[in-house]
């Protein structure tokens, strides 16, 4: 199918005096036009509201040059020391677990070697699956798949053996998926582009030797500056490094400090320290891990391991093409970039990347003040859940699976991050998920699924003229409640799914004050997620425990690396849905929909005035795109037994279930 | 194990509910024949592809891995009418699992 306008902004929420880099990829030589726009409903099926939206003057109309721009997927361990090694003789020694050995591409454990010039070395796996060294000559040994292994190599002047693997038997241990791939620093490392990232022809290298790795990699894979006796090697396996052999430790890397952060420290007093790109899974458990403990908090030299993934991808750091710095007379609401190129008679054109002004404005330091709504209800876009979801292909929801065009794109590139609905290609889940990159389906003409099933809700306030501000998920986290205050209610997008601690303290400390919350989906509050405290635009997330998961972490990777939490349920995390909402989700997969029918509750003083203007028989919801009805796909329940208050209405003398008429 | 029977009598008459009704409701047993065709991993059997957004559907079916284009094949039915679509893709998930064609046509 034909390449697509593809882009990404570098925020998704601003405020007046906010700049919002565009980054665009656009497929055909030239230029490309661009313009913003309002939009009110993203539905464009012949049986929605139609798809509604305003042209907005704005600075960023106008034409731009076209290039395309590249999105380079695959995480590793970048080793930012500036000083080249120079040693004749060396050893090498890992701790990996290989995921997808034999793959048919090379997948490095460590090196520097550089295919254009030939200099250099790597340790690796090769096509076939085998461990291979390469420095001028290539060896070659068969590792064992997963389980973990001890790997090394040593380097003479007079001679290149084939490395070593042997495998390391843990009853405790179970089999999992990784891969890793580490980086040394040469001669070329002080050459970069703006970025930081190597020239063309290092990228070149990378991708024969290190793109493509697919092991799980446990700390300290180390490079020693002379050739050890295999005892030697053994004695060097573990941290603290051995006071006798250490001096000849040229790097050490400990992938269990700095858990958080990008940060990869040498502990060999060499500063040979790195950094992770497109953020591999940290605080995954390590060689040595035994279940004497879950968090990584506790036992952190257990949890040395980080997984790499060929299809890792946090930011793809294209270069901005246009900027828009949010005017002040800029009414709140959901704006897009909408970016067209001409072609041999008609135009292609795409609507691209939704920025959401949240109402108010920034002081000096950044921080956000809401000094006066400008109606009185909010609008909070669940952004922790478009991303999540975002790239994610949802071909089989009570239906035969049925590829759209978006899905059918998505298919057919690989190199687009992932949602944490995906597995990576070597089956492991995806704990990270980042909106720093193209994301087909947050845009309008989609699937009635996130993001475009939310504009029905716009449509809805705007039709009936009911006053709003729009808020995303991110600023409330970042915010918490108090750029709630100001509004006496609060309405939620049509999947509210994914909560961090502070966005569900927020809700709660509004919700406690006396502040209205229209609850507008199903299946809501539901996981909990972490935000990155350092790095903008990205969630992290692990399947714990139980709960509807499209993948399941792994026992001990329960606690996300960002903050230490617990993931997985916020009712595994005593904070149920039913303390926020009254109520909690059920089950899913209920291809028809039905409406409600109000109960006997409904007619109770304090929640009458929900009703105001329904009969007290009359059905509400009989009728809708998805489903046909109100309450179908995924259905929430009352617990009357847990405390939930009895529903003011339900499903015609079926359980009680909450369902919005929106997401289907 | 839950498994279609093809000599059924009611296999027939379930695969002849979904067409009259491919979007439902569906019986109690016809939702559980749906199970078997429908839920699972997608690649690699008979899938819908959407041709022209709310327009157009073929049948194709996924690469081994993502990556790969979608085969659709150009000769095969067009639809304009996607419940049309989900019976003809009932009828070779019909095919893949049970090894024989669905007797109803």
């Amino acid at each position: 199918m034909s390449e697509r306008i593809l882009g990404y902004t570098d925020r998704l929420s601003a405020v007046p005096g906010d700049a919002v880099n565009f980054k665009i990829s656009a497929p055909l030589a030239g230029k490309f036009k661009a313009r913003l726009i309002r939009l009110i409903c993203g539905d464009d099926s012949p049986e929605g509201p139609g798809f509604k939206a305003e042209n907005i003057d704005s600075e960023i109309d106008g034409i731009y040059p076209a290039r395309q721009q590249r999105i380079m997927a695959g995480s590793y361990v970048w080793v930012t020391a500036r000083q080249p090694f120079d040693l004749l003789n060396f050893t090498v020694q890992a701790m990996i677990w290989p995921t997808l050995p034999g793959n048919g591409k090379p997948q490095a454990i460590l090196g520097n070697y550089d295919a254009a010039t030939g200099s250099g070395y790597a340790l690796y796996v090769d096509e076939t699956g085998c461990l291979a060294f390469r420095a001028g000559h290539n060896a070659r040994s068969r590792p064992v798949s997963n389980c973990w292994g001890a790997i090394g190599t040593k380097s003479t002047r007079s001679s290149i053996p084939a490395p070593a693997a042997s495998r390391i038997g843990h009853n405790m241990m179970l089999a999992y998926h990784g891969m890793a791939a580490s980086r040394q620093p040469d001669r070329d490392a002080g050459r970069a582009d703006r970025r930081g990232r190597p020239f063309p022809d290092r990228r070149l290298e990378r991708r024969q030797v290190r793109d493509r790795p697919f092991q799980r990699q446990d700390r300290q894979p180390a490079r020693l500056g002379r050739a050890l006796k295999p005892a030697e090697v053994e004695r060097l396996r573990e941290l603290p490094l051995d006071v006798e052999l250490a001096q000849y430790v040229v790097a050490a890397w400990d992938f269990s400090r700095g858990m958080s952060t990008v940060k990869v420290t040498d502990v060999s007093g060499n500063r040979y320290h790195g950094r992770t790109i497109n953020l591999p899974t940290r605080a995954m458990t390590g060689w040595n891990w035994d279940p004497s403990d879950f968090s990584w908090q506790s036992k952190p030299d257990q949890y040395g391991a980080v997984h790499f993934h060929d299809d890792d991808l946090y930011d793809c750091g294209w270069r901005t093409d246009f900027t828009l710095t949010v005017p002040a007379d800029l009414k709140s609401g959901i704006y897009c970039a909408h970016i067209w190129q001409k072609t041999r008679g008609w135009r292609q054109d795409r609507g691209l990347r939704p920025v959401l002004r949240a109402a108010g404005t920034r002081d000096r330091d950044g921080a956000l003040s809401v000094p006066g709504a400008d109606g009185e209800l909010f609008s909070l876009m669940p952004t922790s859940r478009w991303s999540p979801a975002g790239g994610s292909m949802n071909l089989s929801s009570g239906k035969f699976a049925t590829m759209g065009l978006v899905d059918q794109y998505l298919e057919e590139h690989e190199s687009f991050g992932l949602s944490v609905y995906d597995e990576h290609t070597d089956g492991s889940g995806v704990c990270y998920s980042s909106h720093l990159r193209p994301i087909l389906n947050m845009r309008p003409k989609t699937d009635l699924w996130q993001f475009n099933a939310d504009t029905h809700l716009t449509d809805w306030l705007e039709k009936k003229k009911i006053p709003y501000d729009v808020i995303t998920d991110d600023d409330l986290h970042a915010e918490g409640v108090e750029c709630l205050r100001p509004y006496r209610c609060v309405m939620t997008g049509t999947h509210p799914e994914y909560y961090s601690k502070a966005m569900l303290d927020a809700l709660q400390a509004f919700t406690n004050g006396g502040g209205r919350l229209m609850y507008m989906g199903a299946n809501g509050f539901y996981w909990r997620i972490a935000y990155h405290a350092g790095m903008p635009g990205v969630i992290e997330h692990r399947r714990a425990e139980d709960g509807m998961r499209a993948w399941f972490s792994e026992s001990g990777e329960y606690f996300m690396s960002f903050t230490g939490e617990m993931s997985g349920l916020w009712a595994r995390n005593g904070r149920p849905p039913n303390m926020l909402v009254g109520n909690a989700f059920a089950a899913q997969g209920f291809v028809n929909a039905v409406p409600y029918h109000r109960t006997p509750e409904s007619q109770d003083v304090r929640v009458s005035f929900m009703f105001e203007g329904i009969g007290a028989e009359e059905v509400i919801g009989d009728f809708g795109t998805v489903g046909g009805g109100a309450a179908g796909w995924e259905i929430d329940r009352a617990d009357t037994q847990a405390g939930d208050a009895a529903p003011c209405a339900d499903r015609g003398g079926g359980a009680p279930i909450s369902r919005t008429p929106i997401t289907g | 194990m839950l498994k279609i029977d093809p000599a059924s009598a009611q296999s027939a008459e379930l695969a002849a509910q979904f067409k009259a009704a491919p979007f439902g409701p569906y019986s109690a047993d016809l939702q559980k024949m749906l199970q078997l065709l429908r839920w699972g991993f997608a690649r690699g059997r008979t899938i819908i592809v959407c041709t022209q957004p709310y327009k157009e559907w073929r049948l194709g079916r996924m690469g081994p891995q993502r990556g790969m284009k979608v085969e659709i094949d150009d000769s095969a039915e067009v639809f304009s009418d996607y419940g049309a679509a989900a019976w003809a893709c009932f009828r070779a998930r019909w095919q893949e699992v049970v090894g024989q064609p669905c007797p109803v046509k």
